[in-house]
């Protein structure tokens, strides 16, 4: 079986099962920002983008993503204002929770691009499927403040 | 370092232990108990798929045992000790096809009675886990472990100053309390990986670990390899907090690759973290005597340390925690009696305070205990007692750079506890640092800055940053020109661990030293070593316990719903003594980091394992703090000197969190005694509170 994947705006064809999951064939591809921590979808390690929602990779289906466009920090390529603001704000340590922090705040900030600021409540409920052991929460939500200081495309 | 693009960590580029990959390699699978003991009576590898490797009993008979502290463990178990314990493994192209194959494997056993409680376990006629215990150690590790033959006690510390027994009869006001703590899991994002590949007889093993000596050590006399001929590769880790210490899963993917003769990777699943190495549980029981003016006389601490079913690196736990169990107060008559037991639970290890936590839950909460049978305030008891420049501890070392006052008063005004202490509570932690211990660094110039090298090992606490952030203000250079590379046993200097939060201050000093080395040899390389000294005298706790301290406190405001028991943290501060701070983003992040952490172990962590069989083994039923758990105040502050040194604080602000909490409680008469404080608990203790009106 194979399934067509648009990943981070390039179009591959791999060899899987339909039933394989997302989280296995993006880290197979290479994708290894996709990390496996819980497998049961409550810790976010492995978010990513789908059609800009954010969907754990451990609990969605190969088979269910053909023809879906899916975005990984790969594909932020490093100049997204959501990655400029956490390495600016210090918003991890070990670092292995931080791609699924940044997509989800990255979603979070588009939702809300030109609406009324964010409260501490709204950031929380955002991100309250994304956790981080090292506890680096504080830091998170000051980068999530910084990036929303811009239009979400680093224009303020 | 702030340049964008360069931090791999936002761009997913950052590698960990599980992304290595060699070429030809195999991944391993185990097959576990699924009796807490249990004789292995036949392994059975018949079925094996066609392309997988089995590791039975057989393939591992020239292998002696292992351990940090206490060689008590074989890399198959011939008794199974605990529910999850190794019995089999395989190797095999793909983990999918690795975890069918150790489905194949059928393994026959003869079920032993057991024992899951540290108290019971001590108790006559109890089952009996190790009744050989060798209790030979590496020399880096060695505290002089004390079992007790014939039992389960691995390890007895004791500390004797002055007249325990002459200071109670002075005290007019005596409190005794018991106290306990239960297992918790570190919880590491990323989990334990590591792997191994032979050539020419010489063994390489990339782990994520703490601890590459050690594991070079203990992996060297397993195999009876000079240690020379074991090579361990520290790549960075996605979180450790203690769990990715001494030997863990290296042993297995060492045998396994032996046998295979290619490259094995193993990569625990999620619920395999949870039988791996957790945090010990305590019961502590405190006796402290006072005069009537609130002046500390006397104090007993007798402890039942849980280490599972290897001793790991349970013998210094239950050391440190005994100690600790002083409090930093002036006492001049202590009795500590310290006992880390086996029980047939998941082996307990180094857990992000080493011990300090349990033992300040129970001393701590004993003082507020003793403030209100004395009719005082509890700061005003705790400020009568604590030690000072100059005073000895009773361990029998003089105090330097002590500022516990200033800890305990910081966090007394950041929740403005002397005006109204309702609702409050306090907490002051002394903490040591593993000593003795050797630290070592080479600094090598190249044509465009240096390389530092040294075996500090990278978890997320930064302590690259820091050694960048240090070697650049004393080259004179910018942090981007310190290169610093993966720990690595064949080019990196020795280092006894990186744990205990002593890395930036050892490694510190160290590289100062190799600085001024290469500055004056002229050459382009500089090498710098640091030795603390000292060591505690198992039997009378005398000595010198640590050559630097870690003093913090932890103040919290809570309020509580009478109905259901439902506690809020309203505020929560954290204070840790820094020194000097020399990374300031890195210190907030850690002090805030196990401020969350102790949040964690206040409230909902626990592992539920009362029957040996861990029942919460997944992130849905073991719940670690998310965003929303964090209090609406949530607050902490590092204290700095001019002039002082550096001052590690990696875990400082989390030991006082739950008994600050506790104390909160205790405040409005509900009187906690066991962690965590459930919902459940704290309305049992409200209904205990209406009982006694």
């Amino acid at each position: 079986m194979s399934v067509t994947l648009h990943v981070n705006g390039r179009r591959t064809t791999v060899a899987c099962e339909p039933a394989d999951m997302l989280l296995d064939v993006l880290r197979a591809e290479g994708l290894t920002s996709v990390r496996e921590t819980c497998r049961i979808g409550v810790c976010g390690a492995c978010t990513v983008l789908l059609d800009g929602e954010p969907v754990s990779g451990c609990l969605t289906m190969a088979g269910q993503v053909e023809g879906r466009e899916i975005t990984t920090v790969e594909g932020l390529g490093g100049t997204d204002p959501v990655q400029r603001a956490f390495v600016d704000a210090h918003a991890f340590q070990c670092g292995w929770c931080t791609p699924g922090f940044v997509l989800t705040a990255r979603r979070l900030l588009e939702e809300r691009a030109g609406g009324p600021p964010l409260t501490d409540a709204e950031i929380a409920e955002a991100l309250g499927g994304n956790l981080c052991r090292c506890g680096s929460y504080v830091k998170i939500v000051e980068a999530v403040r910084r990036a929303a200081g811009t239009d979400g495309r680093g224009r303020a | 370092m702030s340049a964008l693009g360069v931090d791999g960590r936002v761009t997913g580029a950052q590698r960990y232990s599980v992304e290595i990959e060699r070429p030809g390699m195999l991944h391993a699978a185990f097959v576990r108990s699924p009796h807490p003991h249990a004789r292995v009576v036949r392994v059975d590898a018949a079925a094996l798929p066609e392309g997988c490797v089995a590791l039975t009993p057989g393939d591992v008979a020239d292998l002696g045992l292992y351990g940090c502290q206490a060689r008590d463990q074989r890399v198959l178990a011939d008794v199974a000790r605990h529910a999850g314990d190794v019995v089999a493994a395989v190797a095999a192209p793909t983990r999918a096809e690795a975890r069918a194959a150790a489905d194949a494997i059928e393994v026959e056993y003869e079920e032993l009675p057991a024992v899951f409680d540290a108290v019971e376990a001590v108790a006559p006629g109890a089952p009996l886990l190790h009744p050989d215990t060798a209790a030979s150690a590496q020399e880096e590790v060695s505290i002089g472990v004390r079992p007790l033959p014939g039992t389960n006690v691995c390890h007895r510390f004791r500390l004797v100053s002055g007249d325990v027994d002459a200071g109670f009869a002075e005290a007019d006001v005596v409190v005794e309390e018991a106290f306990r703590t239960p297992s918790a899991a570190h919880v590491p994002m990323e989990p334990h990986a590591a792997l191994a590949e032979w050539e020419d007889g010489r063994l390489t093993v990339w782990a994520g670990t703490q601890t590459p000596f050690n594991t070079r050590a203990d992996l060297a006399g397993l195999f009876g390899l000079d240690p020379e001929h074991v090579r361990i590769v520290a790549p960075p880790m996605g979180g450790s907090f203690g769990a990715k210490t001494f030997v863990r899963t290296e042993a297995l993917a060492a045998a396994l690759a032996r046998k295979a003769a290619r490259p094995v990777k193993v990569v625990l699943d999620r619920a395999e973290e949870f039988v791996t190495l957790n945090r010990h549980p305590a019961t502590i029981r405190v006796r402290l005597g006072a005069r009537r003016d609130g002046t500390l006389v006397a104090k007993e601490v007798d402890c039942w340390v849980d280490t599972g079913a290897y001793a790991d690196c349970g013998p210094g736990v239950a050391t440190k925690l005994g100690y600790a169990g002083v409090g930093p107060y002036r006492i001049p008559n202590v009795r500590v009696d310290a006992l880390a037991v086996y029980t047939n639970l998941p082996p307990n290890g180094a857990y992000r305070g080493y011990g300090a936590m349990q033992s300040v839950w129970a001393s701590e909460r004993a003082m507020d205990v003793l403030a209100e049978r004395l009719g005082m305030s509890p700061l005003e008891l705790r400020r009568r007692n604590l030690l000072r420049d100059g005073d000895r501890f009773a361990t029998g070392e003089v105090m330097h750079d002590v500022r516990f006052a200033e800890c305990l008063q910081a966090a007394a005004d950041s929740v403005s506890y002397e005006a109204d202490p309702r609702g409050k509570g306090l907490c002051v932690l002394l903490k040591g640092m593993q000593t003795p211990s050797r630290a070592e660094i080479a600094v090598e110039r190249t044509p465009v800055g240096y390389v530092v090298r040294c075996a500090s090992c990278e978890m997320g606490q930064g302590v690259r940053r820091s050694i960048r952030l240090m070697a650049a203000g004393l080259l004179g250079c910018e942090p981007g020109q310190v290169e610093v590379p993966d720990p690595d046993t064949d080019s990196s200097p020795f280092d006894t661990r990186t744990t205990s939060s002593r890395s930036t201050h050892m490694m510190g000093r160290a590289l100062a030293v190799a600085v001024e080395d290469l500055r004056r040899n002229g050459g382009d390389r500089g090498v710098g070593e640091i030795r603390n000294e000292g060591g505690l005298d198992p039997d009378t706790g005398q000595g010198i316990a640590s050559t630097h301290w870690h003093q913090g406190a932890a103040a919290a405001h809570v309020s509580v719903d009478e109905e259901t028991g439902r506690l809020t943290v309203k505020h929560l501060h954290g204070v840790a003594y820094a020194g000097r701070v020399v990374d300031r983003p890195g210190a907030e992040l850690q002090n805030e980091g196990s401020l969350i952490m102790g949040l964690g172990t206040a409230l909902f962590e626990a592992i539920d394992a009362g029957d040996g069989q861990v029942a919460n083994a997944n992130l849905s039923d073991y719940n670690v703090p998310a965003l929303g758990d964090l209090p609406a105040r949530f607050t902490h502050e590092l204290i700095e000197r001019e002039g002082a040194e550096v001052h590690g604080l990696g875990e400082t602000v989390l030991p006082p969190v739950p008994a600050a909490i506790g104390n909160a409680l205790h405040s409005l008469g509900i009187r906690l005694h066991e962690l965590p404080m459930t919902p459940e608990r704290v309305l049992a203790a409200v209904d205990a509170r209406e009982g006694r009106r």
